[in-house]
């Protein structure tokens, strides 16, 4: 609890830098440009011209939102005509609805960040700009299973930025200590094993738990795909969970949590999250599901051994890739999109996609990055990072039809309901479908 | 008297020719419109053209993503929120939440005016603490209650854990989350109605209970027949005010549940955000705005019809 409190006096003291960032830069242009003026050099202020001011919203706070505000800076540093503002909105639901009220009131950013699933309703509401003229084919260098929520309609929309995977993540000191392989389990029945291993009691109460994950539908999506199974249709008007692969994952959990071997942390949305990592770096949860873009942030403060490895597999392996892609408002001016594309090419650049997968633990988003000497050094060192790249064979885009952005708080709720035993499996999947098919034919 | 100048100065403005005075008359109709024009002028951009608007776009499906694209859809929004269920649960909800928040809090806030309204440097401590949390920023006071409820680390589960009482679930479970939201509405809003009931007890005059006193009139018949009549405007006014703030709830939803665990914290004004804001569907926002609308507008009438002849005001 106290680090969120510092992650969010940290999140206020970025704000109130970026924006006094944002004040002093505008003064220094002025500054240059009267100075300019004042020497007499006419020609001078012509050729330096006002530089293009953008907009960027980005919604990831604590350390990688240091590094994305780190990277901006590098960015504005090495390009002269142009003047990124950068400023964080809060987590990814946030940053939406901001970008919603911005784009209606005609005050929207230039550059933002959206969640991956969230791209097909922006895109078919027209808010976003066609990138395919702007990237006129180098779009081919990113790596190609993560493009499958850039395109709608067969038009580019979004480029790949901090991409990622759920992993698994264990406490490899417990694992040893309870005599488990500590590169962790492979399948649901080993980690309802290893998680009976590792719950420990003291007196009726549980201090250790085995296994904890946020009741999320971005798990849920990975358990499915990992039973087999797809949340829509092949068409994406339909909702395909309710056979065998949909109920599995319910059914799972719940006996995990009946059997007390795994914690559903309390909180709501990513206050779940934090819970759990929270618990995680505490040693009152020996697993845990999260993103590797934690990787970075949980290997910095554990006082144990992380290890990171495929979230186990049912059936077969399978995860949903997860995280942002960047994206060009198209209600900009000619000058600030190509300003725009200029800063979005360069942000997902084989160098800086590096340091911003180093730094963070996301996923490097081209393929020359990823075959880079300089990745390959640092995955020989700290194999951690390369679990979600590898991982990526497995993988598949989230469903991204503009009525799932609702759909999926359905589930979630839905699965919680059955999770929590408020429902049955069954009911709480007849809900989801009967609602899906209403949501889904908007 | 009156009339017989009136009827003159008619007379007088007949004969001096009916233009001017009928210039007149009407300038001295617009007078005093000219001058409510400004803050007339603010109500009708800030607060009547909005509950036109919201009416109007309760009727069509719409986004703010893309307002180019209205589509008129008649009571469809309204049918949409007639047959969900979420919907029923959000206003059960909100109707709990209301008559736990303004019938606990009333109740409380009075007897403690009671007690409170006495001269002594330590009531007047009290007092103060007991208002100070209405000053503290809402969205302060849940982070505050967040930890203090959190299930593992929290303040209050350590106590109940001291005096040997079971932990409580708190925010985690569905039958508790709605319960801690009303503690910590009422922890931040007792103190302000404490506050207006004390003013509103040292209005009460002192000979009203001397003759009271002389009749050896018992401590609860003094409150009954005495102190409650004579406070009935205050409560009234409570009432009102709490009732309608209560029905706005979002804060504390927005920082400590977003409505969750699975819907038994989300309430009107929350459900008219996520559906606006997260979900896109400005129509049934709309709808759900316009239902706030007229339950406020309907529980208020009530409230004046009911209890506004019962009120007894000097």
């Amino acid at each position: 609890m106290v680090k969120k409190v510092r992650v969010s006096i940290l999140a206020c003291v970025l704000t109130v830098t970026a924006v006094l960032a944002g004040c002093s830069g505008k003064q220094e242009a002025a500054g240059g440009q009267k100075s300019g003026s004042g020497s007499g050099g006419q020609q001078q202020t012509a050729d330096a011209g006002k530089p293009v001011e953008i907009d960027f919203w980005y919604a990831l706070g604590g350390r990688n939102g240091e590094v994305i505000e780190e990277m901006v800076k590098q960015f504005n540093d090495t390009h002269k005509g142009i003047v990124v503002k950068p400023s964080y909105q809060g987590s990814y639901y946030e940053n939406h609805a901001k970008v919603l009220a911005a784009v209606s009131a005609g005050n929207q950013p230039d550059v933002t960040m959206v969640e991956i699933a969230s791209v097909g309703a922006f895109a078919d509401a027209k808010v976003l700009q066609d990138l395919g003229p702007y990237a006129n084919g180098e779009e081919d260098k990113y790596i190609p299973g993560l493009m499958g929520n850039s395109y709608w309609n067969d038009k580019l929309y979004a480029v790949p930025f901090n991409r990622s995977t759920p992993l698994l993540y264990v406490n490899r000191n417990k694992l040893k200590a309870a005599g488990l392989d500590p590169d962790g389990p492979k399948t649901w029945e080993e980690l309802r094993r290893y998680a009976k291993a590792l719950t420990k009691k003291e007196g009726g109460k549980t201090t250790t738990y085995g296994f904890s994950t946020p009741i999320d539908i971005w798990f849920y999506e990975a358990l499915v795909f990992e039973s087999g199974g797809n949340i829509l249709s092949e068409d994406g008007k339909s909702v395909a969970l309710d056979n065998e692969a949909g109920k599995a994952p319910l059914e799972f959990w719940s006996s995990l949590l009946q059997e007390g071997v795994m914690k559903a942390p309390p909180g709501e949305k990513y206050n779940a999250w934090d819970v759990a990592k929270q618990d995680f770096l505490n040693q009152q949860v020996a697993m845990i599901f999260t993103s590797t873009g934690d990787l970075h942030a949980l290997k910095e403060n554990a006082t144990f051994e992380v290890g990171a490895a495929f979230l186990p597999a049912n059936k077969r392996y399978g995860v949903p890739t997860g995280g942002a892609n960047l994206v060009m408002l198209a209600k900009s001016s000619d000058e600030e999109k190509k300003a725009a594309w200029e800063f979005i090419k360069w942000m997902t650049d084989t160098p800086q996609t590096i340091r911003w997968s180093l730094e963070t633990g996301y996923m490097p988003v081209t393929k020359e990055a990823v075959e880079s000497d300089e990745m390959k050094a640092a995955y020989q060192k700290e194999p951690n990072f390369q679990v979600a790249v590898k991982q990526l064979e497995y993988a598949q885009p989230r469903p991204m039809v503009p009525g799932y952005k609702e759909l999926q708080e359905v589930i979630m709720t839905e699965i919680q309901r059955a999770v929590l035993k408020q429902a049955t499996v069954d009911e709480a999947i007849a809900k989801v479908v009967e609602k899906g098919e209403k949501l889904l034919k908007k | 008297m009156r009339k017989a100048v009136a009827v003159q100065e008619v007379a007088n403005a007949q004969s001096a020719g009916a233009l001017p005075a009928a210039r007149f008359v009407i300038a001295e109709r617009i007078r005093p419109y000219l001058y409510i024009a400004p803050a007339l002028l603010f109500f009708a951009v800030f607060f009547f053209f909005p509950i036109a608007y919201v009416i109007y776009l309760s009727f069509h499906d719409w986004s703010l993503l893309n307002l180019e694209e209205i589509e008129w859809v008649g009571l469809d929004n309204f049918a949409a929120l007639w047959e969900d269920a979420d919907f029923r649960q959000v206003l059960a909800n909100t109707f709990m939440y209301t008559l736990a928040t303004v019938g606990l809090g009333i109740v409380i806030a009075f007897f403690l005016a009671l007690w409170l309204n006495r001269r002594a440097r330590v009531y007047g401590l009290v007092q103060a603490a007991v208002f100070s949390p209405h000053i503290v920023s809402l969205v302060s006071v849940a982070m505050l209650w967040m930890w203090l409820m959190d299930p593992q680390y929290g303040l209050l589960n350590a106590l109940l854990e001291f005096v040997g009482l079971p932990a409580y679930t708190w925010l985690t479970d569905t039958k508790s989350a709605l319960v801690s939201l009303i503690v910590v509405s009422l922890w931040k809003g007792v103190g302000y109605n404490t506050v207006v009931f004390i003013a509103g007890l040292q209005s009460i005059p002192r000979d009203i209970y001397e003759a009271a006193a002389l009749d050896r009139s018992p401590w609860w018949r003094t409150l009954v027949s005495i102190t409650v009549p004579m406070l009935s405007p205050t409560l009234f006014f409570l009432l009102v005010i709490n009732t309608i703030s209560s029905f706005q709830v979002f804060d504390t939803i927005y920082i400590m549940t977003q409505g969750g665990p699975v819907n038994s914290t989300n309430m009107l004004v929350f459900y008219i955000y996520e559906q606006g804001m997260d979900f896109y569907n400005g129509g049934i926002a709309s709808a759900a705005s316009v239902v706030l609308l007229g339950m406020v507008g309907l529980l208020t009438l009530l409230h004046f019809r009911l209890m506004g002849k019962r009120v007894h005001y000097r």
